[in-house]
């Protein structure tokens, strides 16, 4: 009797130890495979993705955190840079610092600076211009960088820390040499600890003319949150802008906030002549509408200057946004609305040749974004997942150069996610399998929201490794983040190690 | 065993209870900035709400410790010991699964987010309450005359 009641203790022990091995080894082994090392190479990340091309899709894991091993022939990133020789046409010198921010408008916010603004300098180019910007990090105390954002710079430009260069630690500078080849409105920003560098003022507008620019009025509108406080051109309210009746103006709208931006105009028709540095074809009038903006993205809004007496407001984002107020001083402007209906860029403007044939695929890649529980580096939580999977094992989507990629970006994760491929301008073909009919719709920063499709095109003409990530900048850090690299291209650079490389 | 089940429970309704505590110290705080003139955008530092991150952080506290509780569970002799401990663990899944209707379709399952947190706080309780039943009744009858 003794001996089976001690059976059936040692019995319970094993089904207590098994069921406790039930729960815990799954837990621990997700657990465990989700951690990071301190330091990577992105190209030892997740899974090589050849969309369709020639190789199966394998574990780029399986070679090791450092990625495939440099073969002879590879091009590391450092040599696709801009033109090391020549006489720049456009000079700056930017100084970031960790500062009190004084805003336009007078109030204060502790954040970051360059030359002691946020934004930073405007910096205006003309098309075909040589562009040298040095870099110097007076006192950010993690290391900055700059990346381009829209600017299809030679990949050792793009300014991503651990990807195409090091973080500039403090003390240090870095150069950066590219002709401004497409004329459009850009914006420049910290690619290192982005989420929080951005966020606090590190960034500013970059605005390319053509060659014989129109006689217009040109106002650079960079949006942007600074603790709670909305801004337009680093200035709280309303500013004003003295316009000459019948004077055509181009706003250019640049939205540097994590969320979208719905900007209209009232007191007067408007209309899209750009969008994310590329001009809208046919661009028609239109009233009270708004044009949805996503984060990262631009869009030229053309207003004609109001009869004497009058003004027109530009409104960016709800009622309590800050606006711009274009007429001859004094003239009063409407009150701000209520946000009109959105004006759908599908089918905007005019259709136009693409210059290359979507139809004509090399690599079709799929971008597909949810959300999940399970751990990201060790910390559990409801993640995004791309094509199912959470970071690290994210798709390294690789093309040749001269591929036509198509890629189609879908959203069931519940949350709006505005997406941006480095270095490429994509063309939106169709949103939920409704064929785009206006202008070609040419993009650097998409808003895909939940429950969405897009299908984009591109042509891989520009080699280098590429991040394709959210630009609600915490999702980015939060591991919403994959890579476009072309076959051939390495990268000396790795995420972490002595320079701290955080891009996110 | 018992005491640790005992302990891990009562920890369970007591993490509970600071997750209600931080989530509206985290709500309040976002009226006192939107008060102070604040604008509450996507580009909200989320961070900066110590309320808020409070409750990120003790949710995720509070998954470990019903984790541990159910693998105690297993190991602690008492009538309904695991099955106490599984309802617990049901129900924090159910309640970390809410989040996504919660962020995706609408406020509404946010509510239910809330009420479920109700029933986490009554069975972990419940559990720990039941447990320590348990113990009494044995030291009553080891000091009972033979």
């Amino acid at each position: 009797m003794n001996g089976s009641w001690t059976r059936r203790r040692s019995d319970r022990a094993v089904v207590a130890a098994l069921a406790s091995a039930a729960l815990l080894l799954p837990l621990g082994w997700f657990w465990g495979r989700s951690l990071v090392p301190d330091t990577y190479s992105v190209m030892g990340m997740g899974y090589v993705d050849h969309g369709g091309g020639s190789a199966a899709r394998h574990e780029a894991h399986a070679l090791g955190w450092d990625g495939p091993p440099a073969q002879p022939g590879n091009v590391p990133v450092t040599e696709l840079a801009g033109p090391a020789e020549g006489r720049p046409d456009v000079e700056v010198t930017l100084v970031a610092r960790q500062e009190t921010v004084t805003l336009a408008t007078g109030e204060t916010v502790e954040g970051f600076t360059l030359n002691h603004a946020s934004p930073g300098p405007a910096i205006r180019a003309e098309q075909g211009d040589l562009v040298q910007v040095t870099l110097i990090n007076e006192s950010v105390a993690r290391g900055t960088t700059l990346h381009w954002h829209g600017v299809d710079v030679p990949n050792a430009e793009d300014g991503v820390a651990g990807i195409t260069q090091d973080a500039v630690a403090l003390g240090d500078s870095h150069l950066y040499r590219f002709v401004a080849e497409d004329a459009g409105t850009y914006w420049y920003h910290s690619h290192q600890v982005s989420h929080v560098q951005v966020r606090d003022g590190l960034f500013g507008a970059l605005v390319v003319d053509p060659p014989s620019a129109p006689a217009e009025v040109d106002v650079v509108a960079a949006v942007h949150t600074y603790q709670g406080l909305r801004t337009v051109g680093g200035a709280t309210g309303e500013t004003r802008v003295d316009v000459e009746p019948g004077t055509p103006v181009r706003v250019r709208v640049v939205n540097t906030d994590d969320g979208p931006l719905d900007a209209q105009v009232v007191g007067a028709a408007f209309r899209v002549l750009a969008v994310d540095g590329r001009d809208v074809v046919g661009s028609a009038d239109v009233s009270d509408r708004s044009v949805r903006v996503p984060a990262g993205g631009r869009a030229d809004l053309g207003v004609v200057g109001p009869p004497a007496g009058s003004a027109v407001r530009v409104q960016l984002g709800d009622r309590a946004g800050p606006s711009l107020v274009l007429g001859r001083a004094g003239a009063g402007a409407p009150p701000a609305e209520e946000l009109h209906p959105r004006l759908d860029l599908l089918s905007y403007g005019s259709p136009a040749p693409l210059g290359f044939d979507p139809e004509t695929v090399d690599r079709r890649f799929e971008y597909s974004i949810g959300r999940r529980p399970g751990f990201v580096d060790g910390i559990p939580g409801l993640q995004w997942s791309i094509n199912g999977q959470l970071f690290p094992d994210v798709p390294m989507f690789v093309v040749e150069e001269g591929d036509v990629v198509r890629m189609t970006l879908e959203n069931h994760s519940g949350q709006l996610h505005p997406m941006h491929l480095h270095g490429h301008h994509a063309v939106v073909l169709s949103r939920n399998g409704v064929t785009a009919s206006g202008s070609p719709w040419w993009v650097d920063s998409l808003d895909v929201e939940s429950g969405e499709s897009y299908e984009v095109a591109f042509v891989a003409d520009n080699p280098g490794i590429w991040a394709d990530h959210c630009h609600k900048l915490p999702h980015a850090a939060e591991g919403l983040i994959a890579h476009v690299a072309y076959a051939g291209v390495s990268t000396p650079f790795r995420i972490g190690g002595p320079a701290g490389n955080e891009p996110d | 065993m018992r005491s640790t089940y005992r302990v891990l429970a009562f920890l369970v309704a007591a993490c509970v209870a600071v997750q209600a505590a931080a989530i509206a110290m985290g709500f309040f705080g976002i009226i006192h900035e939107m008060e102070d003139g604040g604008a509450i955008t996507s580009s909200y530092d989320w961070e900066g709400n110590l309320g808020v991150m409070i409750h990120r952080y003790n949710g995720s506290l509070i998954a470990l410790l019903v984790i541990a509780l159910l693998v105690v569970s297993f190991f602690t002799r008492a009538p309904g010991a695991v099955r106490w401990a599984a309802a617990l663990f049901g129900l924090v899944l159910l309640q970390f699964a809410l989040l996504f209707p919660a962020f995706a379709v609408g406020p509404t399952w946010g509510g239910l987010h809330g009420l479920n947190a109700l029933l986490i706080l009554g069975t972990a309780l419940q559990a720990g309450r039941r447990i320590t039943r348990v113990q009494s009744d044995e030291r009553v009858l080891d000091t009972a005359p033979v």
